[in-house]
């Protein structure tokens, strides 16, 4: 069975990733990924299975709070049939589902995080007041005073040059290697499950 | 007075929206059903945004016109993917979800092929040429920028990204008491990549905090505007 599947890893990746370089491998390359697709699907909905079976058995068991897992089935089962019914274009998921509920909800959460990155950022401060977290504090402030605009108009010089000097000369530096370490991470995990070094999928 | 789907789309909104900020108050039965159904519905809008999308056209449809055609080469054709997602089944079972692996390992290698050309195409090259770009003098002059200001800046940047990368590098010397330490230089160009790491976090944190802001302005707003119209107020 590892062998097997370590086989099949790596001859897909092969495969998939020629067809990026020759385009005469593309073929195989869209075949490839329209399973892939397909297959990421029925994984999604196995792992939503799991979610609904998870809390179906909370609600069995009649444990601590089952009532909200009772609400998230019965959101979970309306939606679905609704939606297989209607399809999620209809006029009516859009306005119930996706404008009365997901967006808002969404957008609602986003607000309260307002109140709940500001509460984090002085815990920083208080709880760890070393270099980084003077730099970070002292830059975000920078950035906040030299964006808002007063009644009496922009503040001179902040707003002017210090904010896009900072946001787009410094801060760039950082986000460039963040970003560039974050590709070659990216680049080492997918050779290492390539050549078969990492077997995620098990049977190590 | 006729519902109109605008007003129960705007009541739905209304009610979510002071459910999930009745949270500022503290956590709270109301803000846990808000979340709880908001997980829920959102699984489900998942499930079938999947079907329709994925599932239907790339396996029930072309099932469904096989079964009707009799096109047995379409059929042989379309086993793998159907027996691929039929062993994906067998994760719910934990006793047999050994035979999902086959298809997870297809998923891996399609998975990792994607990652290295993404991460190379898509970051690596992109973000390397726009560095050496920075030091392209000729377009500094096209943008009326003196020599020594895009150098300055060139230098700059170039350093954060250096120094930035170099704080990721966690490869240490063993000392002869076991406890683990850097090597000098790489420290020390460590120590400064975290104030380039401090001032990009700085930076995104108040993009993110400016975003969370407009978010409950308009979120307050949509209150607002809905009991203004509920009852007529100009």
């Amino acid at each position: 069975m590892r062998i097997l599947t370590t086989t099949i890893a790596i001859a897909v990746g092969l495969l998939v990733l020629l067809g990026y370089f020759f385009p005469q491998a593309s073929v195989f390359q869209l075949i490839l990924l329209d399973w892939a697709i397909l297959f990421s699907g029925v994984a999604a909905w196995v792992g939503i299975f799991n979610l609904v079976m998870v809390h179906a058995d909370k609600v069995r068991r009649n444990a601590k709070d089952s009532v909200y897992s009772a609400i998230l089935i019965l959101g979970l089962l309306v939606t679905f049939t609704f939606g297989l019914i209607l399809k999620p274009q209809h006029p009516y998921m859009q306005a119930f589902i996706l404008n009365g509920i997901i967006i808002p909800v969404e957008a609602a959460l986003l607000g309260v995080l307002t109140v709940t990155l500001l509460y984090a950022a002085i815990r920083l401060l208080r709880r760890r007041s070393d270099v980084m977290a003077i730099v970070f504090i002292f830059t975000a402030a920078i950035i906040f005073l030299g964006s808002v605009t007063l009644p009496l108009g922009d503040i001179p010089i902040l707003g002017t040059l210090i904010r896009p000097w900072v946001s787009q000369i410094w801060a760039l530096g950082g986000a460039r290697g963040i970003l560039i370490g974050v590709a070659l991470g990216a680049l080492t995990t997918g050779l290492r499950a390539l050549f078969g070094v990492d077997r995620p999928y098990g049977g190590a | 007075m006729p519902v109109s789907l605008d007003l129960i789309t705007g009541a739905l909104s209304f009610l979510f929206t002071i459910l999930i900020l009745s949270y500022l108050i503290g956590d709270n039965p109301l803000f846990k059903i808000a979340v709880y159904l908001f997980v829920g519905v959102a699984s489900g809008y998942v499930a079938v945004v999947i079907f329709w999308q994925a599932l239907y056209p790339k396996l029930f449809l072309p099932l469904w016109q096989v079964a009707l055609t009799a096109d047995i080469n379409r059929g042989l054709f379309l086993l793998a993917p159907l027996l691929g997602s039929l062993l994906l089944l067998f994760k719910l079972f934990p006793g047999s979800s050994g035979a999902a692996r086959i298809v997870m390992a297809f998923l891996v290698g399609a998975g990792a092929a994607v990652t290295i050309a993404g991460a190379l195409s898509g970051t690596l090259i992109p973000q390397v040429n726009a560095t050496i770009n920075f030091f392209d003098m000729r377009s500094a002059a096209a943008r009326n920028i003196s020599a020594f200001e895009a150098l300055g800046n060139g230098a700059i940047l170039l350093l954060g990204l250096v120094t930035s990368l170099a704080y990721f590098h966690f490869g240490a010397r063993q000392r002869p008491d076991g406890s683990a330490k850097r090597f000098g230089l790489i420290e020390w160009i460590a120590w400064l990549g975290r104030i380039f790491i401090g001032i990009t976090l700085g930076v995104i944190f108040a993009g993110v905090y400016a975003a969370a802001l407009t978010a409950l302005i308009e979120r307050i707003s949509s209150l607002v505007n809905f009991i203004r119209v509920l009852f007529g107020i100009p």
